[in-house]
């Protein structure tokens, strides 16, 4: 006949220990996987703006960054980033630049498509619409979320690539031309696929969509 | 050596990316934002470490410390708030690096323009006698390569008496005085008979510094007014 063996109390406590801790990390494994939780995705819906025209959506894998477009400060640069952007033209683009808490950089139609990527040539590409002239004669402040629009080392050259910083860069104001900020969901762009070596990605994040909200 | 290879292979793996704005905009190393809110919209730059620059790494420069470049600023800032935020957007220059002991292949120098980058570098420690006056020689080394086509060369040669030629280039004579002369004879001073690029410069920073000779001679009255009308083409509110 088989004795009966109850558990001491010492064993009852390791076992429960092995349990919760199997728990833990088989929760942390399919949480930590989860890059966007704890990210708010705001519905641009029920938010009220003063101009809604001057609004634009863009979608990432987190969820959705809200800008505010400033045609006053660059109505050059605006109305070429609108024209892109109704034309569904930065759908699918990468985010090929990204400096962790620092930058995020978009917008090669030409070499930075999803499924068509160009690593060698990311970053030169063209819209086909021309380069457009900097407009930086204006006082800006370029804080955490300023969007602007990239160029050449010459003024001049922007055409359909832009930026969005995460941190502050006072040096930015007059020499890149503004069109922008993020006013709300800059936490979504801080979770944009970097590389710690390189500021150019291989394997990007890419833009699901950008629209105008009107 | 393999494995001297693959550990500087490791630190070179693992060393992070580091995104220096200033770098980004100015391709020089190791500086520091001193003051960016001016008036006219010039970022005044400090080197925290030695820099090294240049096609052959041949312009270095050293950082100052902080009573010389306090005390030095006040005296750059005064002078360079002559120029307008318009007119230095015109000519190019926005950025002004301060460090010590500035050299480019081994020779000393008050300072290095590089219109292209907009920067202009001044060295702090440079000979105080002269200091100010250079700051304005430097800025108008900007303009001229700005305006190469206003500030021409050949037209401020013929000035010249027939005989004259400058040198090849501002270090390949050995005419480096700095001192203004009290007679002049065309020239202002020892450095202006460098080169004409450099005689331009000295005419206009005699000018902006106020401290030209009593007597002027028929030759350099001829390239005073010629610094005169042509600033006024690249501004017409510049008062000199």
């Amino acid at each position: 006949m088989i004795e009966k063996i109850k558990p001491s109390t010492s064993e009852k406590i390791i076992f429960s220990f092995i349990l919760i801790l199997g728990l833990l990390c088989l929760t942390t494994f399919f949480l930590l996987k989860d890059k966007c939780l704890f990210i708010k995705n705001y519905d641009p819906q029920k938010i009220n703006f003063k101009d809604p025209s001057n609004i634009a959506i863009l979608n990432v894998e987190c969820g959705n960054v809200i800008i505010e477009l400033y045609p006053d400060i660059s109505p050059n640069g605006v109305k070429r980033f609108k024209a892109l952007t109704q034309a569904g033209a930065y759908n699918n683009i990468a985010f090929h630049r990204v400096i962790k808490d620092k930058l995020v950089q978009a917008g090669d139609l030409e070499f930075g498509k999803k499924g068509n990527i160009d690593y060698g040539k990311i970053g030169t590409g063209k819209s086909g619409l021309g380069t457009i002239n900097s407009e930086v004669d204006k006082e800006f402040d370029y804080i955490r979320g300023s969007v602007g629009l990239a160029r050449s080392l010459k003024y001049n050259t922007e055409d359909s690539q832009f930026f969005i910083i995460l941190e502050d860069k006072p040096l930015y104001e007059g020499e890149y031309t503004p069109i922008g900020k993020v006013i709300y969901g800059i936490e979504v762009l801080e979770k944009i696929k970097y590389l710690d070596k390189s500021e150019y990605v291989l394997r990007p994040d890419f833009i699901n969509f950008l629209k105008m909200l009107k | 050596m393999k494995i001297f290879n693959l550990i500087l292979l490791y630190f070179f793996l693992i060393w992070p990316v580091q995104a220096d704005t200033i770098y980004e905009l100015t391709k020089i190393p190791n500086l520091e934002i001193y003051n960016i809110k001016t008036d006219n919209k010039l970022r005044y730059l400090y080197a925290k470490k030695p820099f090294t620059i240049g096609i052959d790494n041949n312009i270095n420069c050293y950082q100052p410390s902080k009573q010389d470049l306090d005390k030095k600023y006040q005296i750059i800032e005064k002078n360079l708030n002559r120029y307008s935020k318009n007119f230095l957007k015109k000519i190019n220059l926005k950025y002004i690096v301060l460090c010590k002991d500035l050299s480019i292949s081994g020779i000393n120098t008050a300072g290095i323009p590089d219109n292209k980058m907009k920067t202009l570098i001044l060295d702090i420690k440079f000979n105080e006698k002269y200091f100010e006056r250079v700051i304005h020689h430097e800025v108008f080394h900007i303009i001229n390569d700005s305006f190469k086509d206003i500030f021409n060369e050949k037209t401020w040669s013929n000035f010249n008496p027939i005989k004259f030629n400058y040198a090849e280039c501002s270090t390949c004579t050995k005419k480096l005085g700095l001192d203004t002369y009290s007679k002049p004879n065309g020239f202002i001073t020892e450095y202006s008979q460098s080169t004409a690029s450099e005689d331009m410069a000295e005419v206009f920073s005699h000018l902006m510094n106020g401290n030209m000779p009593k007597k002027i001679d028929p030759i350099l009255e001829k390239k005073i007014k010629f610094i005169r009308m042509n600033i006024l083409k690249i501004d017409k509110n510049f008062i000199l």
